[in-house]
């Protein structure tokens, strides 16, 4: 077992969450694409604190845990607003801050 | 041997969890996918000797995170004409791999440069980590603390309903 693969498994899941973050429209799909690449940034985390022989890397980790779990609380309500706003999940049919008029 | 096995069998988990979440068009499904993708990531954690992070992972992340978000994607309940019609996704996801495929190598290649090989130490239990935690990374944990309390005020305030639509309605 080298860390190797390690790297490996967290390159992976984080283009995984970027095609997911760029190929979607469905805003929860978004949501758990930016956990995903959170996700593998801790992994990677944790990996090199293995490396080094520090805890700091897997103090960093559990920090990102706790930063994770207020993201999700964030975007979450934000979910839920704007679907009951616009009753729609589409990311591509928001435009209250946009410029041009509301054509869609 | 049995290190290796394991590993595997979670990578797979985890790749096939996450490539089933972007895939899925039932929203329900890819939060089942990511479900997976984060059991196997707590796995992988004590597989690398970190067990008060594995089980951070599984109580904060499956345990409160991913319940939260099937719950609210439960309570919206968007199906059939709420949905988001994406009729190019196959070609979107195929093409937008393609082009991130060189950024994976690129990345692989940079983590490689470190040393292949894990330095000797004790597990990272929780005595370790507390005593890091608290003497070095202490500043950071009371600003977590405070982003925390913020995000819970700031996700109240942005779900509750606008008082000029109640006005609206009654």
């Amino acid at each position: 077992m080298t860390p190797n693969m390690f790297f490996l498994l967290a390159s992976i899941l984080f283009s995984i969450g970027l095609v997911g973050l760029v190929s979607r429209k469905n805003l929860f799909v978004l949501y758990m694409s930016i956990e995903l690449m959170l996700s593998s940034v801790s992994l990677l985390l944790a990996t090199l604190s293995k490396v080094l022989g520090d805890a700091s890397g897997s103090v960093m980790a559990l920090l990102m845990i706790g930063v994770i779990a207020s993201e999700a609380a964030v975007f979450l309500a934000m979910i839920v607003h704007l679907y009951r706003e616009n009753r729609t999940i589409d990311s591509e049919s928001f435009h209250a801050l946009s410029e041009r008029e509301n054509n869609a | 041997m049995l290190e290796i096995s394991i590993f595997s069998i979670l990578a797979l988990f985890m790749i096939g969890g996450s490539i089933a979440m972007i895939i899925n068009r039932q929203t329900v499904f890819s939060a089942f996918g990511f479900l997976v993708a984060m059991i196997g990531l707590a796995g992988i954690f004590a597989l690398l000797n970190s067990q008060f992070l594995a089980i951070a992972q599984i109580m904060v992340s499956v345990g409160a995170v991913v319940v939260l978000s099937m719950l609210t994607i439960l309570t919206v309940n968007a199906n059939g004409k709420n949905l988001p019609d994406e009729p190019n996704k196959t070609k979107w996801i195929i093409f937008s791999s393609v082009l991130v495929t060189p950024f994976t190598i690129l990345l692989y290649k940079t983590l490689t440069t470190l040393p292949d090989h894990f330095s000797t130490m004790e597990t990272i239990n929780s005595k370790v980590i507390g005593k890091e935690l608290f003497s070095e990374w202490v500043l950071p944990f009371e600003i977590l603390s405070i982003l925390l309390l913020s995000a819970m005020v700031g996700a109240i305030v942005i779900a509750r309903k606008s008082k000029r639509k109640q006005r609206r309605k009654s």
